[in-house]
């Protein structure tokens, strides 16, 4: 447990995963108090679509009313930044959290128990990971029609085949480790094996590093609501939001960044997120990395 | 005749996380001309750290922080000092004058070369005026025979090949051929000089023994066993017939049967060649066997140095005593040191070993001793002497 | 020649991966209605008229192995289909959008691959130092850019702010009447190259400052993960003992690391080079899509997004081959870079 101690001692020190835990804490502290950061107005139905002020296709700047100013259609801005905080943790949180299960489980048994059933749910990742991951997602997304449920099944789909492979990498590694050959050979039932022995020594680091890549999963869903694979139209969604703004990056003649806001906001928003997660990931994996860490 | 290498006060320290660590402290250490000093320690005990010292190749974050090396180079017949030199003279220096060998072969080769790319490199360094020399003489008799002409190359380009080996074999530092060297595909123009050196480094490899040196040095390390690649790579050491060949543990990584043949071959090395040898080794038995004379080293500083059968029959100093009593013998019972190794961070005020010594002094706890020579060639470092 | 056995036995492995892949293919197509799957078999326009007789003739109410062999068998006749979204079958679909793509990746791949190795192995070469903080950091911030939204900024600057200096589309309108006009003649279809072989410079200028924005685009993230990348390949190679023995040897640090150390520190950056390729056909989606350059990653989205599937699953086929392969070209390279794996064995 002091390991754990140290690890935390040296992410606290280093300016840049110091930097990824904050962002992180701030962007956690949004999605649990929007309801009171951006209240839903009375009488809307549903949180997460945002509240239109009017109809006009025309964004309007940042005012009192409107603190990040509204985007085309008029949905305003900051509440949807603001909601979409919780849209972008429950995507990553969910697909991550599925993702790990059958990674884990998966994994486990092919590294573990190796032969037939290694080469099955090795060739099964295979063909998974023969497709660019956008490409997978879009077919599923338009099989099953777009909503953000088919984005998380999709983003599922396409990121449990690595988790499997390099949880069956750490299994290898450690399946010939002399403790697990004397755990055996005291009479411990396989299961007993992975998951009071190998499970817990092979998959701490995957496990962690997994779970940045909370990061990548909202990135990619981002990107799937913009190209309008995602979540619907008006639902508070960072990529959603974004894509509004694709008819307005050129202002008129006389300002042409006049439109400024409805493009930069939610795109910020998506970088410092995944920003925060990547700060945080990139100082575990030189923690993890024994030469790298000390001196 | 003038000491190789004189070490004077050295001292090495480590900036670690957490805290400096004396690696070497104080240390003075004399290798004469044509002998075979051994170094013998405990892990941490700065033999290693010492050799790596005479190279200038301490790895980061450590720093040699003070003291003297001076080594008498034979060819010029001066003295240098080492620690002051520019980095440029001190690379001219390693891998020709003073080399090293390490302790794992495997290691120490590169994986994606071959070992007679490897071995080749070191001619192409520091041998170019040599190899530009043979290069020319190569060309003339191609122009002279007449015969050994390739069909459609005219004589100018003979000539100008001609001239630029020439070139290269007179000047130190030649333009053309070293602009040419830089354009990749010039580059080629220049392979006289690589069949030279590949020329030069089948000689060394049979010198180092090794059966049918022109397949081998095709190979490539991981193709060899333990015992070939430790050749190779004290091939690579010696290719330049260096005035120090400094042997960091060569033969700890290799089983006992080839270890027997690693120092055979050492010793013949010390008849042909007449190179000084730096032995740095934590087996007794192995130093008993191929030096002339030991030092004894212990948390970074020197507890004796003598003559091999000196060190070995008349030990003085309780480590080296201790040492020596602690080698399994059958019928004895094991004996061992009492006590933990020193800290690295916090050693043991004053003379480093007393907390384990069985003969200490009060006064050992204050102050370290200095080294003084006993009795002839014999030196110690403790207070009872 | 152990190569060559090596070859053959990946590319007979390949043999279920894709037999795998189409069938993953074919069942996301199962949960489309027969009226809807007909277009993965239509190869003229027309033929829409008839359906029912269409659904009878390729059998789509049939069992699914019934309906995969006939299928399979359409594919490898080369017909993958009719795109409803541009009006003609996948297949040429596919070679009519692919050029586009490939001027993207010509000129997105080198930058990649050149940038990301040296910055990486800067960046190790001088750990701890503001070069390697700084390209860290630039890393991180490269890692994490939407790549949606770098296009959409990069346009806002460049061409809305600085009034058309870098434009979006392939080519501005003068340009594309000298393209298509019959004096220009389109070997390639890949406006950079053919300009230079119809020896006409306007074009070929007016191309790149085309592509300036998007490939800009495309490589940014990439960069900084190859960077990445290699800068842990490279402080693994540095800590290894043949570097400490090469300057043993009296070599200049600069071959130390650009010689011994690179080319090992290569080796794992190769073999993730079929993940670079995954992640350049990411890219390209949305970098087409913004840019609006009309290649296959933008033909993939508007099928995408209006529910053709014939051409989405064409271009998810497709890709999936491509991949394969490109997966078999990197291992043949890393066998060929890796000494160890191309030959075993100790010689006494």
């Amino acid at each position: 447990m002091s390991d754990w101690k140290l690890m935390v001692r040296q992410l606290v020190k280093n300016p840049l995963s110091l930097a990824g835990i904050i962002i992180i804490v701030i962007f956690a502290f949004i999605a649990i108090f929007a309801p009171l950061i951006a209240p839903t107005p009375e009488g809307h139905r549903d949180p997460y679509m945002i509240p239109r002020d009017g109809y006009s296709a025309t964004p309007r700047p940042p005012s009192e009313e409107h603190i990040f100013g509204t985007t085309e259609g008029q949905y305003d801005i900051f509440y949807g930044v603001i909601w979409g905080t919780r849209s972008a943790f429950h995507v990553g949180l969910v697909v991550i959290g599925i993702v790990l299960v059958t990674g884990i489980v998966l994994g486990s048994l092919a590294g573990y128990f190796g032969g037939l059933v290694d080469e099955i749910i090795m060739r099964i990742t295979d063909i998974f990971l023969a497709f660019p991951p956008l490409i997978l997602a879009m077919a599923i997304v338009a099989a099953m029609g777009p909503s953000l449920k088919s984005v998380m099944i999709a983003l599922t789909v396409v990121s449990w085949p690595s988790y499997a492979r390099l949880i069956r990498g750490d299994i290898l590694q450690v399946r010939e480790e002399d403790y697990i050959e004397a755990s055996r050979g005291i009479g411990a039932s396989n299961f007993r094996v992975i998951i009071r022995h190998a499970l817990p020594n092979a998959i701490y680091p995957t496990l962690v590093m997994a779970s940045l890549d909370i990061g990548a999963i909202v990135l990619a869903a981002a990107a799937l609501s913009f190209l309008g694979l995602g979540a619907p139209e008006g639902y508070a969604d960072w990529g959603q939001l974004t894509s509004f703004a694709r008819n307005w990056i050129v202002g008129s003649s006389t300002n042409p960044l006049k439109y400024w806001f409805a493009v930069t906001i939610p795109g910020l928003f998506i970088l410092f997120f995944v920003m925060g997660w990547n700060l945080l990931g990139d100082a575990f994996r030189d923690i993890l990395d024994p030469r790298l860490a000390r001196r | 005749m003038k000491d190789l290498i004189r070490i004077r006060d050295l001292a090495v320290r480590f900036y670690t996380y957490e805290g400096i660590v004396h690696a070497i402290d104080d240390l003075d250490l004399d290798i004469r001309q044509g002998e075979t000093l051994g170094i013998v320690g405990e892990t941490g005990s700065g033999k290693s750290m010492t050799a790596l010292a005479i190279l200038r190749l301490v790895p980061y974050p450590g720093r040699i922080e003070s003291g003297s090396i001076v080594f008498f180079d034979k060819a010029l017949g001066r003295e240098l000092e080492l620690l002051k030199l520019r980095e440029g003279r001190m690379r001219a220096i390693r891998g020709n004058k003073i080399s090293m060998v390490f302790q794992e072969p495997g290691a120490a080769l590169n994986p994606v070369f071959t070992i007679g790319d490897q071995i080749s490199e070191v001619y192409l360094l520091h041998r170019r005026q040599e190899l530009g020399h043979r290069a020319k003489q190569r060309v003339d008799s191609l122009l002279k025979d007449g015969t050994g002409l390739a069909a459609g190359m005219r004589k100018p380009f003979w000539r100008w090949q001609h001239r630029l080996y020439n070139k290269i074999a007179q000047e130190s530092n030649p333009v053309e051929p070293r602009l040419l060297s830089r354009l990749p595909l010039f580059r080629r123009l220049l392979w006289r000089l690589r069949d030279e050196a590949n020329l030069l480094t089948v000689d060394i490899l049979k010198d180092v023994e090794i059966p049918d040196p022109a397949r081998v040095a095709a190979h490539y390390p991981h193709e060899l066993s333990g015992g070939m690649k430790q050749r190779a790579v004290i091939a690579m050491a010696l290719a330049c017939s260096p005035e120090l060949l400094i042997a960091d543990e060569p033969t700890t990584s290799l089983d006992v049967t080839i270890q027997a043949q690693m120092l055979e071959l050492f010793r013949r090395i010390k008849v042909d060649k007449g190179a000084s040898v730096l032995f740095v080794t934590h087996n007794l038995g192995v130093a008993a066997e191929i030096c002339d004379r030991v030092a004894v080293m212990y948390a970074g500083r020197l507890c004796e140095v003598a003559g091999v059968e000196e060190i070995f029959l008349h030990p003085l100093h309780p480590y080296t005593k201790a040492l020596l009593d602690a080698v399994p013998m059958p019928g004895k019972e094991l004996q061992t040191i009492p006590g933990v190794l020193a800290d690295a961070l916090n050693p043991p005020p004053g003379c480093r070993f007393h907390p384990r010594c069985p003969s200490a002094l009060p006064m050992c706890q204050q102050e370290r001793a200095k080294l003084k020579e006993v009795s002839k060639n014999h030196m110690v470092a403790c207070h009872l002497f | 020649m152990e190569l060559r056995s090596y070859i053959i036995r990946r590319l007979l492995l390949l043999i279920p991966v894709l037999f795998g892949v189409t069938v993953f293919i074919f069942g996301i197509t199962m949960l489309f209605s027969p009226i809807e799957r007909v277009s993965l078999y239509v190869t003229d326009a027309r033929q829409f008229t008839n359906i029912p007789a269409l659904i009878e003739t390729y059998g789509l109410d049939q069992p699914f192995f019934v309906q995969y062999g006939n299928w399979i068998s359409q594919v490898f006749s080369g017909n993958l289909g009719w795109s409803r979204v541009v009006g003609m079958p996948v297949w040429d679909a596919i070679w009519h959008f692919l050029p586009t793509t490939l001027e993207l990746a010509m000129f997105a791949t080198p930058i990649i691959i050149l940038m990301g190795i040296f910055l990486g192995t800067q960046a190790a070469a001088h750990k701890d130092r503001p070069l390697d903080h700084g390209t860290r950091v630039m890393a991180i911030f490269g890692w994490s850019l939407p790549t949606f939204w770098l296009g959409l900024i990069l346009l806002m600057v460049f061409y809305g702010y600085f009034r058309g200096l870098l434009p979006p589309s392939r080519l501005s309108v003068p340009m594309e009447l000298v393209v298509h006009s019959a004096d220009f003649i389109r070997y390639t279809h890949i406006n950079t190259i053919d300009a230079i072989l119809n020896l006409n410079g306007a074009v070929f200028l007016d191309a790149l400052r085309h592509l300036v924005l998007p490939v800009i685009t495309l490589t940014v993230v990439q960069v900084a993960f190859i960077m990445r990348l290699m800068r842990s390949s490279m402080l693994e190679s540095l800590g290894k003992g043949y570097v400490l023995t090469a300057r043993a040897k009296g070599l200049a640090e600069r071959v130390v690391i650009n010689k011994h150390a690179r080319r090992n520190a290569l080796i794992p950056v190769i073999t993730v080079g079929g993940y670079l390729f995954a992640a350049m056909v990411n890219g390209v989606v949305i970098t087409e899509t913004i840019f609006t350059f009309k290649g296959i990653g933008w033909w993939a989205w508007q099928a995408a997004v209006r529910l053709d599937i014939a051409s989405v699953l064409g271009f998810a086929l497709f890709n999936a081959v491509l991949f394969v392969l490109v997966n078999l070209v990197v291992d043949i390279l890393y066998t060929r870079v890796d000494p160890r794996v191309r030959l075993g064995g100790v010689m006494q």
